[in-house]
């Protein structure tokens, strides 16, 4: 039987735990702003509030990236995740280390039943999706999060258990140096799937766990192939069942396998049963060495409300997803980034609690959405009756020849920014603004994330005002967290070039239009006809501030 | 979803239909079937009649099994 070599293990970086200073002291002490775990909602939630000048306290149990092994999880980061790393200063770093693509192509037998490309629908400086191991990306945000030098960043610093008060939260923590009591204003459960927090509050969390079996091997070899994502409904090389395959930075290929159900998890991921089936898909005389292996089977859960009381559940601690479609970490750093700007807001008394209760109203629905939509990949990937098994076999007889039938294929469909729900903060629903290459009046170049990187306010992008519009837009609103910005026109207004991608982008057309953009870079309002009066109201309903106030 | 009468010649269609079925297994003839399905869903093409007409197939008492 051939023999298979594993590659030395990934040398990931430690961090030092320091003794808290609230150790040992008696009277407790109160922090605004707690986040429970540095994983990459956590991470980018923490650096997006640090990016703002904003405080916390990252509390991590333990004191490095990733996972034992490393390389599992999470790999596939989708341009709404890649426009925040830009805004939050890691971007390029990602860049320069992951493999960026856009086309994806889907396999039946031999067979190409389906493809896309989704570059085809952006105007964004970010490509569609970059590749890389998760740990990469903890690692960058962390070094991020250390330069900005905002966050409190207490490793080896486990949560034992909370105690919800009535204004804020009580935490209780294990350190190698002892025990100690912080308070929280208000705290932040980043902890994952297996949130200790939400199980103590005993929260429900609708969890379901499939009997699908898959088993990852992540491998390197040399062997030239396409950077894109290829899936196979049914490989030949894999007895009919599926298989991914997807490259991440190292030159190391993600190659996922799915198995039979009643499988012997410890066995197929025997490295001369897993590599076995590498031979059988690279064919003879193709040299490679394991990086990873491991079996998994996924779940899911989705909580009826991700804040309760003080206490806000963000990514997978509030969902979970099976992985098709990279709908999982996305959705996680995709939360962060619409709490960061509403705690800052909060923070600096710029804004109410009740902006807080919009993150649950927008990030739930936008949960609930990722679990339908990966839950049907995952049942067109694993039918669960004759039945199943017969319009399956018909869609991929039916693609093969016709179009149509080419959209039913159902492999994954990838993360995207999910619009939101009309609510009361986004009364015509929230949709996201792509990140636009822009121009300076005067040829300077920015961007529409280099804009929103600097403090925390709402983007007003107005349409060629008159002078005197602009003018009373600017004293009514004078007290608010809002940048007023011209396209065109002459206004007195800093201004951008006016650009066909952008007004189409933005769904800008006559001189006085205006959108108003949030600083997560979701549009809040559209507004044919701004008037000063109409764009103060439509910036206090978005920051959900109370409207007959003077 | 039409309910009235709209195939011009509805007994050429059933043999037409019987025709293709003919010396088929249990197996094929049910991937027909499915085949035919989606290809006559994307002709419909119109997402409220499409659903209207699986709710319509679902209730059929001879092949539903009662609760």
């Amino acid at each position: 039987m051939e023999s298979f070599a594993f590659a030395p293990a990934y040398e990931l970086p430690v961090w030092p735990f320091t003794t808290p200073p609230e150790l040992g002291r008696t009277e407790t002490v109160r922090h605004p702003i707690v986040i429970v775990g540095a994983g990459p909602s956590g991470l980018t939630l923490a650096c997006d509030l640090a990016q703002r000048g904003i405080r916390a306290v990252l509390l991590d149990e333990d004191d490095t990236v990733g996972v034992r092994g490393a390389s599992s999880r999470g790999i596939c980061y989708a341009q709404k995740s890649l426009e925040i790393f830009e805004r939050l200063g890691i971007y390029e770093r990602i860049a320069a280390k992951g493999i960026t693509w856009s086309f994806g192509r889907t396999f039946s037998g031999e067979q190409e039943v389906y493809s896309f490309n989704l570059q085809a629908e952006s105007v964004s400086r970010q490509p569609p999706f970059i590749n890389l191991q998760q740990f990469y990306v903890e690692w960058f945000l962390v070094e991020r999060i250390l330069e900005l030098g905002l966050t409190d960043l207490r490793w080896k610093s486990r949560v034992t258990g909370i105690e919800p008060l009535s204004d804020g939260v009580r935490i209780g923590i294990e350190t190698p140096a002892g025990r100690y009591t912080i308070e929280a204003d208000r705290l932040i459960d980043a902890t994952g799937a297996n949130s200790p927090i939400r199980t103590q509050l005993g929260i429900e969390a609708h969890a379901s766990r499939s009997t699908d079996r898959w088993c990852i091997s992540d491998v390197r070899f040399k062997k030239p192939l396409p950077v894109e994502r290829w899936t196979w409904v049914d490989a030949p090389f894999n007895e009919g069942r599926g298989v991914w395959q997807h490259l991440m930075a190292d030159g190391v290929w993600r190659i996922d396998y799915q198995m039979p159900e009643d499988c012997d998890t410890a066995r197929i991921s025997q490295p001369e049963v897993a590599g076995a089936r590498l031979r059988e898909q690279l064919g003879p005389g193709v040299e490679f060495e394991f990086v990873w292996i491991g079996p998994y089977g996924y779940r899911d859960h989705l909580l009826d409300s991700f804040r309760h009381g003080r206490v806000f559940f963000i990514g997978d601690a509030a969902h979970v997803v099976s992985p098709f479609g990279a709908r999982g970490g996305n959705s996680g750093i995709q939360d962060a980034a619409n709490l960061g700007w509403k705690l800052a807001l909060v923070a600096q008394g710029q804004a109410d609690d009740a902006l807080l209760d919009s993150y649950d109203a927008e990030r739930q629905p936008a949960a609930k959405q990722n679990l339908e939509v990966t839950s049907r990949s995952a049942r067109f990937l694993a039918p669960r009756s004759p039945a199943e098994h017969t319009l399956r076999r018909a869609v991929v007889a039916l693609a093969a020849r016709h179009p149509f039938a080419r959209a039913l294929v159902n492999t994954g469909r990838m993360s995207v920014a999910n619009d939101y729900p009309p609510t009361p903060q986004l009364p015509d629903g929230g949709r996201t603004v792509q990140n636009l290459p822009l121009r300076w009046a005067d040829g300077r170049e920015t961007t529409l994330m280099r804009l929103l990187a600097e403090g925390t306010q709402c983007l007003g992008l107005w349409l060629a005002p008159t002078r005197a519009e602009a003018k009373t837009a600017m004293d009514a609103t004078a007290s608010l967290p809002l940048r007023l910005l011209a396209i065109g026109g002459d206004s007195g207004l800093p201004a951008l070039q006016a650009d066909e991608t952008l007004m189409r982008h933005l769904g800008l057309h006559d001189a006085g239009s205006f959108v108003l953009v949030r600083p997560d870079a979701y549009r809040a309002a559209t507004l044919a006809h701004a008037t000063p009066d109409a764009i103060a109201a439509a910036l206090r309903t978005a920051l959900a501030l109370d409207h007959h106030a003077p | 979803m039409i309910t009235d009468p709209r195939i011009p010649d509805p007994d050429g269609f059933y043999a037409a239909l019987l025709a293709a079925h003919e010396d088929l297994s249990e197996t094929h003839s049910a991937d027909l079937n499915a085949r035919l399905v989606l290809l006559l869903a994307n002709q419909c093409g119109d997402q409220a009649v499409l659903l209207a007409c699986i709710r319509a197939a679902a209730e059929d008492p001879t092949t539903t099994a009662t609760p």
